[in-house]
Order: structure tokens, then C-alpha cells, then sequence
């Protein structure tokens, strides 16, 4: 039924396709025969998409190539291309925080112009569908901050691939034991240490803790809930107040109790643990959930229930993920905004979805066709509206910032730092490079 | 005439390949690299557009923590990787010096882990280290022990042990290749003197292989502070630094925080840093092989 | 002493010694034929049912199939096997060539005293890869650069396609360039004390025979320090094989070699172990296959470089 649904979809673009070749050429005849260079990162998402991309090429006749990479190693390569006066991209996808710094650097297209040139834009787009937080944390560039939403931004990429946390958990373990599904870190915590207890050999909950962006990943993940900011509105650093002692011990009290080696595991370390039943619960990018209900590859199928992410103080769900732009140096832009468009329409977002990508638009989290596919998609549509658009800054000096953190939230985990001179440390670090950088000229 | 005069120009023609790309793509970039670690440098700009600013990288990074733990780290890992390895080589030298059939067959797998690409040794030992899947802890939970973190709590201990595996049988070969020319009058003097097997090792045949020893100890010793593949693979330097070595930092620094002036000036620092080692052990064999020279002669002399 | 040879102890002592060495070796070998599910299960040991999916997964772009339980072709391990191939052969090939030319000009016209050379050949072995990590990736990037509207660039765009000023970044050439560079001073040092021991009569009865000093040194030298040559070829092959960072930084998306690959492909999202040990797997089978057929020449190299160094 599913197959069906899904040549269903295709046939319609088809027909619109054939449509629009039919007498006057039609917005892609100018282009058939290009080849688009793209860049994507090894990702669920983008491995969804992969398979939808042959469909582009039939309906279009604009080839595609994709150079597919890890998205840590996918930044370094295009900080290198993006620099260079003619790249080999026409289309990148950027994870979220990777914005400030190409913009900065002034080597993203401003997507205003193609939106206004008649041929090429989709009148039938519906921006209005996207769902706006993405748009704004993804794409827009240049308001509140210069990363947060506000008049003076304007749209540089289009998210694809957007991402937040949920909960994923073991009903049959909660169940067994009588624990209720966290609503709470206080819940959260509680849960996770005592799992091992009740269930000998399985950790309370998988997170990434890795040294380097892995760590502060998590770390941040339980700051922004917890009421915690890295920076005041004045740029100081606040990351050792209360709050960001309280998300280190967070962090802290979820290693400790998690399963077997957890101080070295990235994302897919945590999520094998969980998928192999060696955790019962993981808090991380909703990416990773479809994983789970793959029989191929986990063996809790079934057996997993989503919740929103815990509430602290206040809930502050992550919002990440990746969005497509078009580099300045891109030789077919015209024909990349084409495929951007087509991705990030009504029907290419549902065509992903429904091979385990993450959505970008409401209408597709309201689809009958995907909820019945993926039953938690309801939650994660819910858990949309909690999405912290600050939970993380994107400013152009976060990657050195993001490494310090991630370095010292690592030694906490391991070497047993003391935590609050850990992160005065950081405060300290960060305060003089952003010093450097000029965010005190004002003051 | 022309003949004489490329007789004479032939020795010239015959460096010159060699001399033009050592000098293009060894000497240039290493000045170059010196250049540039005292500027304010980043990828997407050339050195020419990068802003000057004398030893600030170098003061930075002498005052900056991570980097002298890294430089701890660094110091440690070379320190413990080639000692062990130095006993164990040598010791499985002196044990397996005899003649037993088959023995280049044995000689030939033992030459197998250091022809293997650094990175695969890294991801073998990555997987065999695995908390749940790893053969270690697998063998460990069968024979009803606790399970380890390798690469969590002993990730410096892990990353050595890897080393050991795959370099001991280079000293060892190295060992054996000393052994086997060592001379047989001075073994055979040493003997019929009614000498124990300690006493000729120890007296005998370790002095005289130390010229052999001391190169291959340096050797080995110059090549653990390149090693990164393995790392890179088996731990990206964490957790926290307690695996990032130096090398894996300059490369860290170059491509992850883009700051390609400080990762020069980290560069130049190992750079100093081997150099000192490097004329240290000089000076050390010098007065070994003095030694080694006195003791062969007495043991001639004793023949 | 001898007594000892039949010593139960000393030979399990051998044993144990070849299993440790060649065990993690036949463990990858072994885990690039399981699925994923018997990995991390961990159905042990021998037991289970041998496929080679893992091996179709990692070639599928060079395979005239297209197998059954792939969506899409994402590894593109053929091409980075190829590529891998030519930097390997042609740097190999290249040191060799340059390297036996510059020993036999300080051995027979002494330039330099020996020690020069070994001091020489100790310094640049004492230059770690990531020291010139920075300033090659400058240069390559930057600087060895030819215009793109210049004669030669433009006509090599023409005739090649890509796009900017050419550069040696993202070539073959650019890697190749820095391999010989690296291994130049070692087969040097080598290949010297082979040529030492070529007798000078032979050269001059050739070069009494009418034959100019090329002609003496390709065919009267080269050919007489053939396993001099192979033991080189060895270890500059291998290093050029298996290196990875000046690569990483030095290639782009067709030129990719396999290491880079393998290091890419343990990306966060999805360990792959069996395709992971398929391509590691495949990655170490030349390197194998030299051990098994040349292990005299490897040692002989090994020991040229220490013992008589």
C-alpha cells in the first residue's frame, strides 16, 4: 500500500512535469541535460533523499551528482570549495550552526532573487507550509543576535533535514517496573539510574559523549531546558551560572548510569545501544528514530514509545539539522535553486518523509499516509512547537567555542573535574575569544 | 668534446630530479610553514592576505593548557610505546635466535601488522575494543569477568597496546638481523668459558648489538611521533585529550578550527622537539658505540 | 642450549605469537563476510552463514550488477581503488627512477660524504606527515596554481573540464608529488648501499663499449641492484597505499584514495562494521599479498635502513 502511495506521488509530479514540457518547454527545459554537483552529509535524511533523487532526474532531465561525506568531514571540505573564486558545488547542504560562517564570509546566494524571478520560482511553493522556526533558524540570516529570527534577516537556505529531540524510550521496561514516561529531567534522571539497578546489564539512558562536538552537543541539549544560555544578550558568558552546572551533572548523572562505554560514544554508538536493547532510553535528534522501527537493524522494534523532551524549567526542545543553500562560487545556480525548490516542495518533502527522512513542512507531519508509516510522527510534529531556537548560538566563532566545550565537558565526564571551575574555565576562554572577535566593540 | 662536457654535467643530471622535487615540495613548504606560523592565517585565505603578528602563536599556545597536556600525552605515548617495545622485540630475539624450520614463514606473519594501512589497524582494533561488540569484552563476559571500557577509561593504555601489536615485530626483525651477524668467535669464546645463557646476553650480545639497537630504537621513537591514522580512527583523541597526541592536534587545529597559523606554529614546535631527541640519542650512541667498540675488542682479544 | 629446541613451552610461545599477530587480521577477514545483525548480535565465532553482501555494498559502482539489498550506490569504493592504484603505482615508480638515479650519483661522483646523506635521510624521516599537513595544504591550494586563463591552465581546463584556476589540490599529480617527495631520502639511503657493491669494472667496460654515463646506469647499474630496487618499491609502495592525511587534505571528491574512505565511512550516524572490515579487508590485501610474496625483500629493506645505516 505503501509502494502505491508512493508511485502515487511520483505519477502526480510526472504529470506536472509532462505538463509543463508540453508546448511551451516548461521551467526545466532550459536546464535538461545539466549536471548538478551537490554535497551531502552521510545522514538518514539525506540517504532518503538519495533515493528520491532519480525521480528528479526523470521528471527534469537535470542529472545530479552527489558527493556524500560525513557532515563533520563535509564542513571541513567546504570551508575549503566555498573559498575558492569558482567551486565545484552548485548545491551544499549545511549543518545549521555551519550558517553564521559562510555567511559571514559572504559565500551563500541570497535566495531573494531567484524567489522573484518568475521562471524559475514555483508559484504553487507554498512557503507558508514550511515550518517557520526552521525557516528562521535554518535559513534566515542576519536578524535578532544575527542568528535569531528579525527584521533585518533574510533567506540564505531552505531547511532540509530538520531536526529535534525527543525522547525515545522502552515501554515494555517502564511498564515492567511501573516507571512512568519522564516528563521531567527530575523524572529523567531518576529513571535513568535507576534502570540499571532493576535491569542488570542495561544502562539507563544512551547519549553521545564523545570528546569534541559530541560532548558539548549533549551538554547543551540539557542546558537550554534546564534555563541555561552559553551568552546574556550582552554577549557575556553565562555558561557556569546555576544552570549550566545543573545541565553538566545532567549530563554527569546520564553517563554515569548509561550502558557499557558511554564516554566515547558518538550518535550512533548511543543509537546502536539503544536499538540493541543496551539502554532504555535516548534523548537525541529525531534523525535517529526511524532507525528503530527497522527490523533490519534494531531489535526493539515495536517496543519503543516517544515522548517530548523533558521539561526543566522550561522546555527547550534542540532545533538543528541541515538546510541547502547555493554557494556563491556555484556555476549552475539557477538550475540548483531548481532542485533545492523541488526537494524542499509539498511533494519532494513528502517523498522524502516517507522514506524515513525528516520533514520540513506542516503539511507533511498532517499526512495520513506518514502517520500510518511512522506512528510517532504525531509527537515530533508536537515536539516542533517547543523547538529552542537559541538553545545553540550560530556565530562565527561557535566552532572554536563548541570544541572548548565539548574538550572540558569530556574531561568532566572522564577525569572527574570539578564541574563549576570546569566551566569557569570555559566562561573565561570564551569571553576572550569573543573579545577578539569584537562582540564587547559596543559596550 | 661534448661527450667530456656531458661527463661532466652527468653527475649534476643525475641529482637534479631528485634535488628539484626534495627542494619544491620538502624544503619550500617547510620554510613556508615557518612563514606562516607567525601569521594569523586561515584556509580560505592565501598567506600573502593573512595578517602578521610575530610570535603571538607562539605565545598563545605555551600558555595554553591543552596544548602542553597534548605535548604530555605526546611525551608519554612515545616514551611507553617504544620502551615496551624495545624489551619485547629484543627479548623475543634473543629468544627465537635459533635455527628452527620454517622460520621465514613465522618472520613473514610477523611483518604482517606493519604492512597493513594505519587506518585499518585503527578500525580492527576499534571494533576489537568495542564495549558490547568487542571481542575483548565479548571473551571478558564469557569467562565471567567485568566488562572493561577500553576506550573510554584506558584509552591511552588501548591506543599503546594497538602500537605494540603492530610495531614490536619490527624490532624484533631488526633484533634477530644483529643477532645473526653478531660474531660467532666472541659467542663461542663466551661459551667454552662456561658462561650461563644470562651471562652471554648480557655481557655479550646486547652490548654488541647496541650500535643496531640505538638506530632502531630511534628510528622507532622518530615514528611514534608520527603516528595519528590509528588514533584518529580508534579515538579522535578523546576522551577529553587523554589520547590526543600532537600530531593529531596540528591536524585538528589546520582543518576542525581552521587556524592554520597556530597549527603551523605547533608544527614547528614538535619540529624542535624531535630535533632535541633526535641529537640527544646522537650524543647517547656516540658514547655507546665507544663502549660497544671496547667491549668487542676484549671479547677478541679474549678469543 | 640446544636441548631447549624441543621444549614444548618454546613452541607454544611461537604459537601464541602468530596468533596474536595474524588473529585481528583474520578477525576482520572473518567479520567482512557476516551481516551486520551477526556482528552485533554475536553469534560467535565460526558459526554463520558467509556473505558477501558487504563486499557488493563497498563495490558496487564497479560492479556490472546492481545488488539486490542497496537503494543506492553511496560508497563508490571502485573509484577510490583506482585512484588509490595510480598515486600508489606511479609515485612508486617515480622515487624509484629518481631516487636510484640520485644514489648512484652520490655513490660514484661523491658529492657528499655518506654521513651527509644519513643525517640528511634522518632529518626528513624525522618530519611527521602532519607537520606538513599545513604548509602543503597551503601551497597545493594556493600556490602552485596555474591561471586559468593562462596557456597552460586554460588548456588543460579545456581539454579536462573543472572549474578555477588549476591546482595541484585535487590532483593525482598533487599527491604523487608529495609521496616522492617523502620517500625520496629513504630509497636513497637504501638503494646507496646496493650500489656500493656493484663492481666499477662492469660499468667501464661498458662505458669503454661506447655507452654514455645513462646508458651505463639504466643498463649495466639498475638491472644489478634489482633486489635493492624491490626491497625500495616495498616501502614506498606501502606508504604511499596507506597514507592518510596528506591525502585527505590534498584531495578532492574524484580523487579520493581508500583510506580516506574508510575514515569517512565510520561516520556518526551508522557504523557499518561489516563494510567497514569489507573495505578494510579490501584495502590490505595488496599490502598482504607484497608480505607473502616479497617478505625476504621487506626485510632486507628493514635492515638496510638500520643495520647497515
Amino acid at each position: 500500500m505503501l509502494k502505491t502511495l508512493k508511485t502515487g506521488v511520483a505519477a502526480t509530479l510526472l504529470m506536472t512535469g509532462a505538463a509543463y514540457a508540453d508546448g511551451h518547454g516548461g521551467p526545466y527545459a532550459e536546464y535538461a541535460g545539466t549536471t548538478l554537483v551537490v554535497n551531502f552529509p552521510a545522514h538518514p535524511h539525506y540517504n532518503a533523499a538519495m533515493k528520491v533523487l532519480p525521480e528528479f532526474t526523470k521528471e527534469t532531465g537535470i542529472e545530479v551528482e552527489v558527493d556524500q561525506l560525513p557532515y563533520l568531514k563535509m564542513r571541513e571540505r567546504q570551508t575549503l570549495e566555498l573559498a575558492q573564486d569558482e567551486g565545484e558545488y552548485d548545491l551544499i547542504s549545511y549543518v545549521v550552526f555551519s550558517k553564521a560562517d559562510y555567511v559571514f564570509a559572504d559565500q551563500l546566494e541570497n535566495l531573494a532573487k531567484y524567489f522573484m524571478n518568475p521562471k524559475l520560482a514555483d508559484p504553487n511553493y507554498d512557503a507558508e507550509d514550511l515550518i517557520d522556526g526552521y525557516v528562521q533558524n535554518i535559513g534566515v540570516a542576519g536578524g535578532a543576535k544575527g542568528y535569531l529570527p528579525g527584521p533585518t534577516g533574510s533567506l540564505f537556505g531552505i531547511p532540509f533535514g530538520s531536526e529535534t529531540s525527543v525522547l525515545a524510550y522502552r515501554k515494555d521496561i517502564f511498564e515492567k517496573h511501573g516507571i512512568a514516561e519522564p516528563e521531567t529531567y527530575d523524572q529523567l534522571l531518576d529513571a535513568a539510574c535507576k534502570i540499571p539497578e532493576l535491569e542488570p546489564g542495561m544502562g539507563g539512558m544512551a547519549s553521545r559523549a564523545a570528546s569534541g562536538h559530541q560532548a558539548s552537543h549533549a551538554f547543551l541539549l540539557h542546558l537550554a531546558p534546564l534555563g541555561g544560555r552559553v551568552f546574556d544578550d550582552a554577549w557575556n558568558p553565562i555558561i557556569n551560572n546555576d544552570a549550566g552546572v545543573q545541565a553538566a551533572n545532567a549530563l554527569k548523572t546520564i553517563v554515569d548510569c548509561g550502558p557499557e562505554g558511554a564516554m566515547s560514544f558518538g550518535p550512533s554508538e548511543a543509537a546502536n545501544a539503544f536499538s540493541n536493547g543496551d539502554a532504555a532510553m535516548f534523548l537525541d535528534s529525531i534523525a535517529f528514530m526511524p532507525g528503530f522501527e527497522n527490523p533490519d537493524r534494531s531489535q526493539v522494534v515495536g517496543k519503543v514509545g516517544y515522548a517530548m523532551h523533558p521539561k526543566g524549567v522550561r522546555r527547550g526542545s534542540q532545533t538543528g539539522g541541515f538546510g541547502i543553500a547555493i554557494p556563491k562560487n556555484a556555476e549552475n545556480k539557477e538550475a540548483a535553486f531548481l532542485l533545492m525548490q523541488w526537494l524542499t516542495s509539498k511533494q519532494g518533502d513528502l517523498m522524502v518523509a516517507m522514506e524515513g527522512g525528516n520533514p520540513s513542512r506542516f503539511s507533511t507531519y498532517q499526512d495520513a499516509g506518514l502517520n500510518e508509516k511512522y506512528p510517532f510522527a504525531a509527537t515530533f510534529g508536537e515536539a516542533l512547537k517547543y523547538a529552542d531556537p537559541d538553545w545553540r548560538p550560530i556565530i562565527p566563532v561557535w566552532g572554536k567555542i563548541n570544541a572548548d566545550i565539548g574538550t572540558t565537558m569530556s574531561k568532566v565526564l572522564t577525569e572527574d573535574l570539578d564541574i563549576q571551575e570546569a566551566l569557569d574555565g570555559v566562561a573565561e576562554r570564551t569571553r576572550a575569544v569573543m573579545e577578539e572577535a569584537g562582540y564587547y566593540t559596543w559596550q | 668534446m661534448s661527450i667530456a662536457r656531458v661527463n661532466r654535467l652527468s653527475p649534476y643530471m643525475f641529482m637534479a630530479p631528485a634535488m628539484v622535487i626534495m627542494a619544491i615540495a620538502l624544503l619550500y613548504p617547510l620554510g613556508y610553514m615557518i612563514w606562516g606560523s607567525f601569521r594569523d592565517w586561515n584556509p580560505s585565505q592565501s598567506i600573502g592576505e593573512a595578517e602578521f603578528v610575530g610570535l603571538k602563536n607562539y605565545i598563545t599556545l605555551w600558555n595554553d593548557p591543552n596544548f602542553r597536556e597534548s605535548i604530555g600525552v605526546t611525551l608519554r605515548f612515545a616514551f611507553f610505546v617504544v620502551s615496551i617495545e624495545m624489551v619485547l622485540g629484543v627479548g623475543l630475539a634473543l629468544l627465537l635466535d635459533r635455527d628452527i624450520r620454517g622460520m621465514s614463514v613465522l618472520r613473514t606473519m610477523f611483518i604482517l601488522p606493519m604492512m597493513i594501512a594505519p587506518v585499518v589497524v585503527g578500525l580492527m582494533w576499534r571494533y576489537m575494543y568495542h564495549p558490547t561488540i568487542g571481542t575483548f569484552n565479548r571473551f571478558l563476559e564469557s569467562i565471567g569477568l567485568p566488562k572493561v571500557d577500553w576506550l573510554g577509561d584506558y584509552a591511552l593504555t588501548s591506543i599503546i597496546i594497538a602500537d605494540i601489536w603492530q610495531w614490536t615485530p619490527f624490532i624484533f626483525i631488526l633484533s634477530l638481523a644483529a643477532l645473526q651477524s653478531l660474531p660467532r668467535s666472541a659467542l663461542e669464546a663466551a661459551r667454552i668459558d662456561g658462561a650461563t645463557p644470562w651471562q652471554q646476553i648480557w655481557h655479550i650480545k646486547l652490548p654488541l648489538m647496541m650500535p643496531v639497537l640505538i638506530v632502531t630504537g630511534l628510528l622507532r621513537l622518530i615514528d611514534a611521533f608520527k603516528v595519528l591514522e590509528v588514533i584518529l580512527v580508534m579515538t579522535n583523541g578523546g576522551p577529553g585529550l587523554s589520547t590526543e597526541i600532537l600530531a593529531l592536534r596540528i591536524s585538528r587545529t589546520a582543518t576542525e578550527f581552521r587556524e592554520l597559523g597556530v597549527a603551523a606554529a605547533m608544527s614547528n614546535y614538535l619540529l624542535i622537539l624531535l630535533l632535541l631527541l633526535t641529537v640527544a640519542m646522537f650524543a647517547f650512541t656516540r658514547i655507546q658505540e665507544a663502549r660497544a667498540a671496547r667491549v668487542r675488542a676484549a671479547a677478541e682479544e679474549a678469543s | 642450549m640446544q636441548n631447549q629446541r624441543a621444549n614444548p613451552a618454546f613452541f607454544a610461545v611461537i604459537a601464541l605469537l602468530v596468533f596474536m599477530s595474524v588473529g585481528p587480521v583474520l578477525l576482520m577477514f572473518a567479520n567482512s563476510f557476516k551481516l551486520d545483525v551477526d556482528i552485533i548480535s554475536g553469534t560467535s565465532g565460526l558459526l554463520f552463514l558467509p556473505t558477501i553482501q558487504n563486499y557488493e555494498t563497498a563495490l558496487c559502482d564497479v560492479l556490472w550488477y546492481e545488488p539486490e539489498h542497496l537503494d543506492f550506490c553511496s560508497l563508490k569504493f571502485g573509484g577510490a581503488f583506482i585512484n588509490s592504484i595510480i598515486i600508489a603505482l606511479v609515485s612508486t615508480v617515480l622515487t624509484l627512477v629518481i631516487g636510484s638515479m640520485a644514489a648512484y650519483a652520490l655513490v660514484r661522483f661523491r658529492f657528499m660524504g655518506r654521513d651527509t646523506v644519513s643525517i640528511t635521510t634522518l632529518m626528513v624521516r624525522m618530519v611527521p606527515p602532519a607537520v606538513l599537513l599545513v604548509p602543503v595544504f597551503g601551497l597545493w591550494n594556493n600556490e602552485f596554481c596555474l591561471d586559468k586563463d593562462g596557456l597552460i591552465g586554460g588548456a588543460i581546463r579545456d581539454s579536462f573540464g573543472g572549474r578555477g584556476d588549476v591546482c595541484l589540490a585535487g590532483t593525482h599529480s598533487g599527491i604523487i608529488l608529495i609521496y616522492v617527495a617523502m620517500n625520496l631520502p629513504f630509497v636513497i639511503w637504501i638503494l646507496q648501499s646496493f650500489i656500493v657493491q656493484v663492481p666499477r669494472s662492469l660499468e667501464e667496460a661498458a662505458r669503454v663499449d661506447g655507452a654514455g654515463p645513462f646508458q651505463v646506469f639504466f643498463k649495466v647499474v639498475l638491472p644489478l641492484i634489482k633486489p635493492g630496487l624491490a626491497a625500495a618499491a616495498i616501502f614506498t609502495f606501502r606508504i604511499a597505499w596507506n597514507e592518510y592525511l596528506l591525502a585527505s587534505a590534498l584531495s578532492d571528491r574524484n580523487t579520493k584514495t581508500v583510506p580516506i574512505l574508510i575514515v569517512n565511512n565510520m561516520s556518526e550516524f551508522n557504523v557499518e562494521w561489516g563494510v567497514i572490515m569489507a573495505t578494510g579487508m579490501l584495502l590490505a590485501i595488496p599490502p598482504i599479498i607484497f608480505t607473502l610474496l616479497a617478505s625476504r625483500q621487506i626485510i632486507t629493506g628493514m635492515t638496510a635502513g638500520a643495520v647497515k645505516g
